[in-house]
């Protein structure tokens, strides 16, 4: 569809649907916390009177209709305002700030493991098909993506922590401490990359050019690394461009709560269980414009890489 | 399609399948199916099949190792801080996690599926409102969502089965969208324009038909991806309660005891690697089989 577009026609269209997306995002999260329960009841102490709970109502706006809650939320949106935390009586946006950089941290660490292991053993599995490596990596690689990823952290632990005594289970100040959760991003995301990367060099080398330079004589490591590789790259790279994004978007947040990592996971479980709507509000929004802007950029960067690139 | 096709590019000399590599992959297939039989089968039996009572409680057995044998006999998977079996607790689990699993995922492809086809028949605004949907819920943090909806409205099996779906419906509509558009412009469903067919008819008696391998494919490697969800859910706490019991409720109640008792913890999720394993493992097989026929 958008395959014969130039790349600026390309963006536009792009970022005409994403924005479609993100409102739609918005509505759904707001709708959602209308409906399922008013924080008042939690905050408010046990004994307060009706008039107290309306009091309460009034001052935090829970009391208008919801199109006027829904006009009010979303023109704050547009300045950047997200509201204030009910918990901490404070911009929603700033205790999500605080908890970024360790989130950020640990899932840049996670996707360097997670592409380094993925693509190298893929490659290699990828041009030995049916070889003792090919079957052992395969196996092992949807052997982790078939575990709960929290259930990998905890063996990690008992093995790592408990019987070695070899490396502390959390610590955001402690280096030592990043080791084990990046273990298990690296593990689970790389058995991701490793079997689309896997896939993608074993097409690549039955295609007929593979065939041509294999037989004017030159060597197959040659012909992996010169021609193989750099037509399987791009693939490649789109393939951790997705894994990251997929990272960010939900699955390091269950890790960081086995390990205690004071990311933004761990913020948003804590929101929930505290009934603090307006941060988890401003969590899920942020990473939804996170999720769909990367999407472009990696489209967009696969398609400058590859001029080639015609999507069905 | 994207996956091995049976030609062995290394020689540069296309073999018609490697033989033996297929039946092999035969062989595996069986184990795998086999595997799953098991636990289907443990799963309708339930506590029939498992060695004690799963709620019995013996104090003085307390958090005994895999492999101890206690006045009441043999507890192979040892026992939890209130002397129960783990063996028996995660037979008695098997039901309630395949059942979960199965019924959302269910439900997820049967939204998914109407969705696509309808995006992929009638194209134009059908088509841009289901995919602006399908990609608003793809970039929605599905598990922040589930845990703010399920710690408000209270954990419940019911509420489980409602917010599941929403993880894999996104990707029923999309696969199956771009399989019915390639339908579309085929003679047959032309033809059943020809002859009048109303959009329903074509869509229920001849896209969804033609599409029924494909959506079975998605759905077995779906089943897997419910049950870790589930698993997660379970085990932040938000999922399901006590005295139900799934595998990911009991990992998530060993978890305390991870310094002195991994076994409560690691053995529930060995069993639900394994079950979600043999689901990929048979996907993965059928996957390249319909690819390599269609």
């Amino acid at each position: 569809m958008n395959s014969t577009l130039s790349i600026p026609r390309f963006v536009l269209a792009r970022l005409r649907d994403g924005a479609v997306v993100l409102f739609l995002v918005v509505l759904t999260i707001f709708v959602l916390a209308f409906v399922v329960g008013n924080p008042v009841e939690y905050y408010a102490p046990p004994d307060a009177t009706q008039e107290e709970i309306d009091r309460l109502n009034r001052i935090l706006g829970f009391d208008r209709p919801f199109h006027v809650q829904f006009a009010d939320y979303f023109g704050g949106l547009v300045r950047g305002d997200f509201g204030d935390s009910l918990f901490q009586r404070r911009p929603a946006i700033h205790p999500i700030l605080e908890a970024l950089p360790a989130t950020i941290l640990l899932s840049l660490t996670g996707i360097a493991v997670a592409g380094l292991w993925g693509a190298v053993t893929g490659v290699i599995a990828g041009v030995r098909p049916g070889s003792i490596f090919d079957r052992v990596a395969n196996f092992l690689s949807v052997s982790m993506v078939s575990v709960p990823n929290f259930w990998l952290g905890l063996l990690l632990i008992v093995i790592f922590a408990v019987q070695l005594r070899a490396l502390p289970t959390s610590g955001f100040f402690d280096p030592k401490g990043l080791i084990l959760p990046t273990l298990t991003l690296g593990l689970v995301h790389g058995g991701r990359i490793f079997l689309i990367v896997r896939s993608v060099t074993f097409e690549e080398t039955t295609k007929p050019y593979v065939m041509v330079a294999e037989s004017k004589g030159l060597p197959f490591s040659y012909v992996v690394g010169r021609h193989i590789l750099r037509n399987a790259g791009v693939t490649i790279a789109t393939t951790v461009g997705w894994e990251y994004v997929r990272m960010m978007g939900g699955t390091a947040f269950a890790i960081e709560f086995v390990f205690a990592w004071p990311g933004v996971g761990n913020l948003m479980i804590d929101s929930a269980n505290r009934q603090d709507f307006p941060v988890l509000q401003a969590g899920v929004i942020l990473t939804g414009v996170f999720v769909i802007v990367a999407n472009i950029v990696v489209d967009l960067g696969s398609k400058v890489v590859d001029r080639r690139l015609q999507p069905a | 399609m994207s996956s091995i096709s049976t030609t062995s590019s290394r020689q540069g000399v296309v073999l018609p399948a490697a033989r033996s590599g297929r039946r092999h992959g035969r062989w595996a297939l069986s184990f795998w199916v086999g595997l799953l039989v098991v636990f289907l089968l443990v799963g309708v039996t339930g506590d029939l099949a498992a060695p004690y009572e799963p709620f019995e409680q013996a104090p003085l057995d307390r958090l005994s190792a895999p492999m101890t044998t206690t006045e009441r006999g043999l507890h192979v998977f040892g026992t939890d801080p209130l002397g129960r079996d783990l063996l028996s607790s995660i037979i008695f689990g098997t039901r309630l996690t395949l059942l979960i699993g199965l019924v959302a995922t269910v439900i997820g492809a049967v939204i998914g599926t109407l969705i696509g086809t309808a995006a992929g028949y009638y194209g134009g605004w059908v088509d841009r409102i289901g995919m602006r949907l399908a990609e608003a819920q793809t970039a929605m943090p599905m598990f922040l969502v589930a845990i703010l909806l399920l710690s408000v409205l209270g954990p419940s099996i019911i509420n489980l089965i409602v917010v599941l779906p929403a993880l894999i419906w996104p990707t029923f509509a999309r696969i199956i969208r771009a399989e019915t558009m390639r339908l579309r412009s085929t003679p047959f469903i032309e033809a059943a324009q020809a002859l009048g067919c109303s959009g329903a008819t074509i869509m229920f008696r001849h896209l969804i038909p033609n599409l029924a391998g494909r959506i079975g494919v998605l759905v077995v490697v779906s089943v897997g991806h419910v049950m870790l969800a589930e698993a997660g859910l379970s085990f932040l706490g938000v999922g399901v309660q006590p005295p139900e019991i799934t595998w990911g409720l009991l990992i998530s109640l060993g978890r305390p005891y991870l310094a002195v008792a991994w076994w409560l913890t690691i053995i529930p999720g060995v069993f639900l690697g394994l079950v979600v394993l043999s689901i990929n493992m048979i996907g993965r097989y059928h996957e390249r089989h319909l690819g390599a026929a269609g």
